[in-house]
């Protein structure tokens, strides 16, 4: 169940997002100036009607200014459509009224897409990459500009690793074109004899549809085309679209979400770094496993012939120290690394015949299994056996000492 | 080393790490040479600031760069 205001939310989201920015052709009645500078009108054509707004706000400079409106006109109208949450009304936002039958930036527009779209400059194949962790990143705007700040505080959030050059430009205004042309082109230069830019964003913040037209200049269009730096376009705000974005290796809707694109977040590289190191560690615990299976299968070999409590205390031991080694390694994460180290040591200490290496043996009477503990089962005469960690002693007891004895 | 070339570097010890003839001491190595590159890279994440200067050509490939402050 929604409340009426989620509903109007969600239906002026619908609408914008489907509709976006639009050209609207139709006849204009009902129009009332408010003493606010506000000019409210409906647009119909013979069988519906949309209630229009144009607010004084929008733009000083209006091809036909809307005190020449007059009811029962035939316009173009350039605008949004939106609902007006707290009365529920959809309604048409009016930035820009031509008379019918002009549309003069539109077909302008709309030839030059042609034009450049038919030359090839917006085909797939000529789109290059981007690279996945600029470090010098050069942005092609005003730098009095909103663009600007978003860029830069979007990119000391996500990635401060990176470097921003700044290649100032107007980005409104009759010489912004070949301002931009010429940013573009000291990038290249720049980025050839002083720094290497591994990318280049070019664009502007949001504003009123002739602001948006100078990213709709052949020349800065062919510039973006020609740039050898890969470029990304970030021109107004979501729904606005120009000739720069279409000739760009990459268009972003706005440029805040340029910087989202151009750059990695750095919590992300932060949780690979981590993942990764939890991978290092398991194959070298994987490793160190297989070894160890290795080692009781030998260990199996070579208590063949031992009794059987002797297996026992054996791979007893055997399990201790692998549970200290299994315990290191764990630790061995949040301790970097020595843990490791101790492994391998641990490793050593496991081998089965270590008391051989070291110097003990082990002595059972001649034709018998037992390994002796005590002289219990000795007397002078008897041959026994002398197992060392390479060879055996034959030998025959001269003398039975007990421990009281000594 | 660039950020890229070290996580490069870190995938290629993982790949590495995860062959079973690896030698114990190479393992060993390769595990705390990426201990080593992770801590690096978290190191120069930490500290970094980031830089923003603008470039103005004065002449045809001569740049005047100064720092740029919102």
């Amino acid at each position: 169940m929604y409340t009426v205001s989620e509903m109007n939310k969600v239906a002026r989201q619908m609408l914008e997002g489907a509709l976006g920015s639009v050209w609207l052709r139709g006849e204009v009645s009902n129009l009332k100036r408010a003493a606010s500078g506000h000019t409210y009108f409906t647009l119909k054509d013979d069988r519906a009607e949309i209630s229009a707004v144009r607010f004084k706000s929008v733009s000083p400079f209006l091809p036909a200014p809307t005190q020449s409106l007059q009811d029962g006109m035939e316009i173009l109208a350039y605008g949004r459509a939106t609902l007006y949450e707290p009365r529920g009304r959809y309604q048409f936002i009016v930035s820009l009224v031509q008379p019918a039958g002009l549309g003069a930036l539109q077909v302008a527009f709309e030839q030059l897409k042609r034009k450049l779209q038919k030359e090839g400059l917006f085909d797939e194949a000529h789109k290059r990459p981007l690279p996945a962790y600029p470090m010098h990143v050069g942005v092609v705007t005003s730098p009095s500009g909103a663009a600007i700040r978003d860029i830069i505080s979007v990119t000391r959030r996500r990635f401060p690793l990176a470097q921003l050059y700044i290649f100032p430009s107007s980005v409104q205004g009759e010489a912004a074109p070949t301002e931009i042309v010429s940013a573009i082109t000291s990038a290249q230069r720049f980025s050839a004899s002083h720094t290497p830019l591994d990318l280049l964003i070019v664009g502007r913040g949001g504003g009123s549809l002739e602001d948006l037209n100078v990213f709709n200049a052949e020349v800065v269009a062919r510039a973006i085309y020609a740039c050898q730096i890969p470029v990304i376009s970030a021109v107004g705000h979501e729904i606005d679209f120009t000739i720069s974005d279409f000739v760009a290796d990459r268009r972003a809707p706005t440029p805040s979400a340029a910087a989202e694109i151009a750059f990695p977040d750095q919590e992300d590289v932060r949780r690979q770094l981590q993942a990764s190191l939890v991978q290092n560690l398991r194959r070298v615990r994987a490793g160190i496993d297989r070894r160890e299976e290795r080692m009781n299968s030998r260990l199996h070999e070579y208590v063949f012939r031992l009794p059987g409590n002797k297996i026992d205390s054996l791979s007893q031991r055997l399990d201790m120290h692998l549970q200290a080694l299994l315990r290191e390694m764990q630790q061995a994460l949040t301790k970097r690394t020595r843990a490791l180290d101790h492994a391998q040591g641990l490793l050593r200490l496991s081998d089965p015949r270590l008391p051989l290496r070291r110097g003990y043996s082990i002595t059972h009477i001649s034709g018998e299994k037992e390994p002796l503990r005590d002289t219990a089962n000795l007397s002078p005469g008897m041959s026994i056996e002398t197992r060392l960690l390479h060879g055996t002693i034959l030998s025959n007891v001269l003398e039975v000492k007990t421990d009281e004895d000594r | 080393m660039k950020i890229d070339e070290s996580l490069n570097r870190l995938e290629v010890i993982t790949k590495r790490l995860g062959q079973e003839e690896v030698p114990l001491d190479e393992s060993l190595a390769l595990f705390e040479e990426g201990i080593a590159l992770a801590a690096a890279i978290k190191t120069s994440l930490d500290e970094a600031r980031l830089k923003v200067q603008k470039v103005l050509e004065k002449a045809k490939g001569t740049f005047a760069i100064e720092d740029f402050d919102l």
